[in-house]
């Protein structure tokens, strides 16, 4: 077997060695392809069907389309003509839907193609919802007429019959077109350009000092990116030069709404500044050189880029009775710009020995420029005190080393240090370092069976915490934010798979442990710890049939410290955050291509529970937050003819919540926050259908 | 003296097992894809010819003119396409695909470079993919009429053959649409490799955040620091137990960062439910309900992030 390796691997490297210029010397005079069925001409598949969605449920339709209660129509298809080496091929889905997605493609492979896309994605959040606010312009709610403020929600008489329903939901819709041109076969540009707007509704808080009013923000904007480059293949050097653009607009600048409290004169109205429109644009060379040597390859990339904001500044307050400063600037002219460098090395000196080095530097470099600004608080009072705005900034680098060795033949055996520093302006953590050493065992005792055993820790130390960031804020001088905090951890993996030469059964299994200590916290998180568990089993039963099982769970609890006073912790918050699902399905195609069954089912299982402890201060537990879906698909394909196919669907879901922070909460539930009502999720969906499927073009078989 | 014979035999030896394998003719098949249909005539394989590797008129496609049809990729299969001896066991193709062929990997991917290199060939060497002996063919499917790693709906289970956990985060009750069939791996990861930590398809995790979210990207006036360094900070992109995809609910994530005095840093215990003292500091949007801005505001009254 050793032997019949090498005489392999020589072939495979003459043919490998074969250029375009010496396949000539390969005679294929006699190669005539008389038996090959190529593709010719147009081919389609198209299918046309109706559904019935049992329920309305606008978070089913959260990716689907499918929200509304009653008949939809699904249409879809794909088709591909060539001939003479030009090739026009299209797709369809959902076209009656509002997930619809249509593409088109036209060109000579290897010579030029254009792509032309649209798609829509829905994005469905709540229709418990109601709102007391309307548009009086794009940009603008009010209140009804009828309204009367108060000073709490428990005043406000004309809440029932000012309350209409008003859904969460956005639709984001793409326009694509690309093009490739391929000059030469070492050379091929491309050019994309995506246009995705959005519109909807999703919530913001309209606050009033200490009081708030979640309002109905209405969403209109778009962005246009532009992603253009050539690739170069030069023999063992390949390049790409590269430009990426991306260009936000928003239509909407503001959102003024009416203040539905009682409050100072003046502050009847409050106004939010949304979104500003923002520039991007990047452009980036990277390649790679594979030397002659030990299976030598560099690779590396370099890119910036430029961040840019100068969208019109709002003014102080909407409040006119407030004597207010001028602004320092009518426009930000904010501008951040990103440098990215990265460069890999790997090499196999040995047959049993590769080693990589990896080094990247990313920054982030804030050139917005420093004004003083006065503030006034939620349209209500001037504040008094002045303020610069602090343009955050930081540089990241990370050496990554490490080195494999295969000690056997069936084993692997590696290792690896990685280093991060990161550099910040502006933080209460200017300077952090975490080092990282791992090692990993890669066991395979014959080609089907595969175990993986890696296991390190990791410790990230900071130079000094500086409180006095956070006090003029009045920040607990004791609180370390989790990500500018002392952590030393530890994780382990081990992955199993096997797969039976006799039977084709594949099974898996993997489980990894990683444990957080901030033991230098006094505030924060001071610990945290994941275990994750996942097994999958296939089964090829026969050519036609298969079946398969999945499973997974995974549990992150956490403690976390948090006090009133500078003292010291005063509560400490356990969270066990847990998640499990499985599942199964299978696939039973008849004899002959006749039918095909396949059926799917997913179940999962999310549960969070909060509990409090001292030292200080007794809390009372909370209910935990849940969540629990069912899934099922059913599908039966039945070929009537060489061009129809029938087809039957059944599709059911069940997903239901319970979330505290929603349960029971009604617009007037707090005093001094109007909010929309939302409710935890319950619905419970079953879409049917029926459809048929119809080849057509020269060759049925698509 | 006994040195320079045994260096003089070494050399002969070495330079006569280089001409043996240098000197060793590639043994094509007589007849090309004709011999290899000849038996290989089912599904599978046929399938091919209606998917872009058997296109005649590309160029530079494994059916072009003078290109070398089914062995371009399979190498020289002359032996394993002759006549066998009764009783012989037939050789194999010069290259099989899959990570438990006997083909090296190395080998395999080589041939399937040979000419994608211009399209995917950048960032494979040395990725994570590349490391950890991945063969092209574990998730490309070459002989189907449409390979399903390419289609944003069949993608993803393919990637969950490995990436297991990754499929267990994305069945949350709060995640991108994966598990819908309307986004897929790619849409964030250069699957073939970039320099970039997680091979994300762009330069950073934030910049391939603001891919979609264009309107987070700011720069703001007043900005929140965790946000402009690391969206991961607050979110999990892959799926979470939380609206928003956040690491945890609110307020308790505020106050893993945030312990004001004044402004009560107390726990948001099971007093301020509705069947007690509503909490604004819990219920609803939590913080939210008033600084809402939480990604940063572009408003010169808004450093509180509440315009």
């Amino acid at each position: 077997m050793r032997r019949n390796n090498k005489i392999v691997s020589i072939t495979i490297a003459a043919a490998l060695l074969i250029p375009a210029a010496a396949l000539a010397q390969v005679d294929t005079s006699e190669w005539k392809c008389e038996f090959c069925p190529f593709a010719d001409g147009y081919r389609a598949e198209v299918d046309a069907g109706v559904g019935y969605v049992s329920e309305d449920a606008l978070r089913f339709g959260n990716g689907t389309g499918m929200d509304e209660k009653g008949a939809e129509l699904e249409l879809g298809g794909d088709g591909r003509y060539l001939k003479n080496g030009t090739e026009i091929s299209w797709h369809a889905e959902d076209l009656g839907l509002d997930s619809r997605a249509l593409s088109v493609s036209a060109g000579k492979p290897g010579k030029f193609g254009f792509s032309l896309g649209y798609r829509e994605l829905p994005y469905r959040l709540f229709d418990s919802t109601a709102t007391v606010f309307s548009s009086s312009a794009a940009d603008a709610l009010s209140l009804p007429a009828t309204w009367t403020t108060a000073g709490t929600t428990a005043g406000f008489t004309a809440l029932s019959s000012s309350l209409t329903a008003q859904n969460i939901e956005k639709d984001r819709q793409i326009f694509e077109f690309g093009a490739r041109y391929l000059p030469t076969r070492k050379v091929r540009l491309y050019a994309d350009y995506s246009r995705q707007q959005r519109d909807g509704v999703s919530i913001m808080s309209g606050s009033s000092f200490t009081q708030g009013a979640l309002l109905p923000r209405p969403i209109d904007d778009y962005t246009d990116r532009v992603d253009a480059g050539a690739r170069f293949a030069l023999g063992s050097f390949d390049m790409t030069l590269a430009y990426y653009g991306s260009f936000y607009r928003n239509q909407l600048g503001s959102l003024t709404w009416d203040n539905p409290f009682t409050t100072v004169p003046g502050a009847g109205q409050g106004r939010l500044a949304l979104e500003p429109d923002n520039d991007f644009q990047q452009f980036s060379l990277s390649g790679v050189y594979r030397a002659n040597f030990w299976n030598t390859v560099f690779a590396f990339s370099v890119a910036t880029g430029r961040g840019e904001q100068d969208a019109d500044l709002l003014p102080y307050t909407i409040n006119t009775l407030l004597p207010t400063s001028p602004l320092p600037l009518t426009s930000l002219d904010a501008k951040v710009d990103t440098n990215n460098y990265a460069l890999t090395f790997t090499s196999r000196p040995h047959k049993r020995a590769s080693i990589k080095l990896s080094y990247r530097f990313d920054e982030r470099d804030n050139q917005t420029p420093v004004s003083v600004w006065s503030r006034v608080i939620t349209d209500t009072f001037l504040s008094g005190d002045a303020e610069a705005n602090v343009p955050y900034s930081f540089e990241r680098s990370r050496l990554n080393l490490s080195a494999s060795y295969r000690l056997f033949d069936t084993v692997k055996v590696s290792a690896g240090y990685d280093r991060t520093d990161l550099d910040r302006d502006f933080q209460e953590v200017a300077e952090q370092t975490e080092d990282t050493g791992w090692g990993k065992v890669r066991w395979r005792p014959t080609a089907n069976i595969e175990a993986i055993f890696k296991g390190g820790t990791s410790r990230r130390e900071i130079d000094s915490y500086d409180t006095d960031i956070g006090l003029s804020f009045g920040q607990n001088p004791l609180m370390r934010k989790f990500y500018l905090a002392y952590r030393y951890r530890e994780f382990a993996e081990v992955s199993l798979s096997a797969s039976l030469s006799e039977r084709p059964i594949s099974i898996g299994m993997t489980y990894l442990y990683a444990d957080d200590s901030y033991s230098q916290s006094e505030l924060g998180i001071t610990e945290s710890t994941e275990d994750r568990f996942t097994a999958d089993f296939s089964w090829a039963v026969s050519e036609n049939s298969s079946v398969y099982l999945t499973a997974g769970s995974e549990s992150i609890d956490s403690i976390q410290l948090g006090s009133e006073t500078f003292i010291g912790p005063m509560w400490e918050a356990t969270h066990d955050d847990d998640f499990t699902h499985y599942g199964g399905g299978f696939r039973i195609a008849g004899t002959g291509d006749k039918f095909d069954l396949t059926f799917d089912y997913t179940h999962s299982d999310g549960e969070t529970e909060i509990e409090f402890a001292g030292p200080v201060v007794s809390a009372t537990p909370l209910p935990a937050l849940e969540s629990t879906m069912d899934s099922l698909r059913l599908s039966l394909n039945y070929k009537i003819s060489e061009r129809f196919d029938a087809s039957i669907g059944i599709r059911y879901e069940r997903f239901e919540t319970a979330d505290w922070a929603l349960e029971g909460v009604q617009p007037d539930t707090i005093p001094a926050v109007l909010t929309m009502g939302a409710s935890p999720y319950d619905y419970d969906v079953w879409v049917a259908g029926i459809g048929f499927r119809y080849r057509m073009g020269a060759d049925t078989e698509l | 003296m006994r040195l320079i014979t045994l260096a003089i035999a070494g050399a002969m030896l070495f330079a006569l097992t280089a001409s043996t394998a240098g000197g060793q003719e590639p043994n094509y098949s007589r007849k090309g894809a004709d011999s290899c249909l000849a038996c290989h005539e089912n599904e599978t394989v046929l399938a091919l010819f209606r998917g872009a590797h058997a296109n005649p008129t590309d160029p530079d496609g494994p059916f072009g003119h003078g290109q070398l049809q089914c062995e371009a990729c399979h190498g020289p299969s002359g032996d394993h396409a002759g006549r066998v001896r009764r009783g012989q066991e037939r050789p194999a193709p010069a290259a099989i695909f899959g990570s438990d062929s006997v083909t090296p990997i190395d080998e395999q991917n080589g041939l399937c470079l040979n000419c994608h290199s211009k399209d995917t060939g950048f960032g494979w060497h040395g990725n994570e993919h590349d490391t950890n002996d991945l063969s092209c063919a574990d998730c490309h499917r070459s002989h189907a009429a449409a390979d399903p790693v390419l289609a944003t709906a069949t993608q993803p289970d393919i990637c969950f053959d490995c990436h297991q956990q990754k499929r267990t985060q994305t069945l949350k009750p709060y995640a991108h649409p994966i598990r819908q069939g309307k986004m897929d791996c790619s849409s964030c990861h250069s699957t073939h490799g970039a320099t970039s930590e997680w091979q994300l398809a762009q330069q950073t995790l934030n910049d391939t955040c603001f891919d979609c979210h264009a309107e987070k990207r700011g720069p703001y006036l007043w900005e929140h620091a965790p946000v402009a360094e690391d969206c991961g900070n607050c979110h999990d992109p892959h799926g979470s137990n939380y609206p928003g995809m956040l690491a945890m609910r609110g307020p308790m994530l505020c106050q893993t960062c945030h312990a004001q005095s004044g402004h009560p840093s107390l726990p948001a215990d099971g007093d301020g439910l509705p069947s007690g003292a509503p909490s604004r500091f819990m219920l609803g949007q939590n913080c939210m309900n008033c600084h809402t801005q939480s990604h940063g505001s572009n408003h010169p009254s808004g450093s509180r992030l509440m315009r």
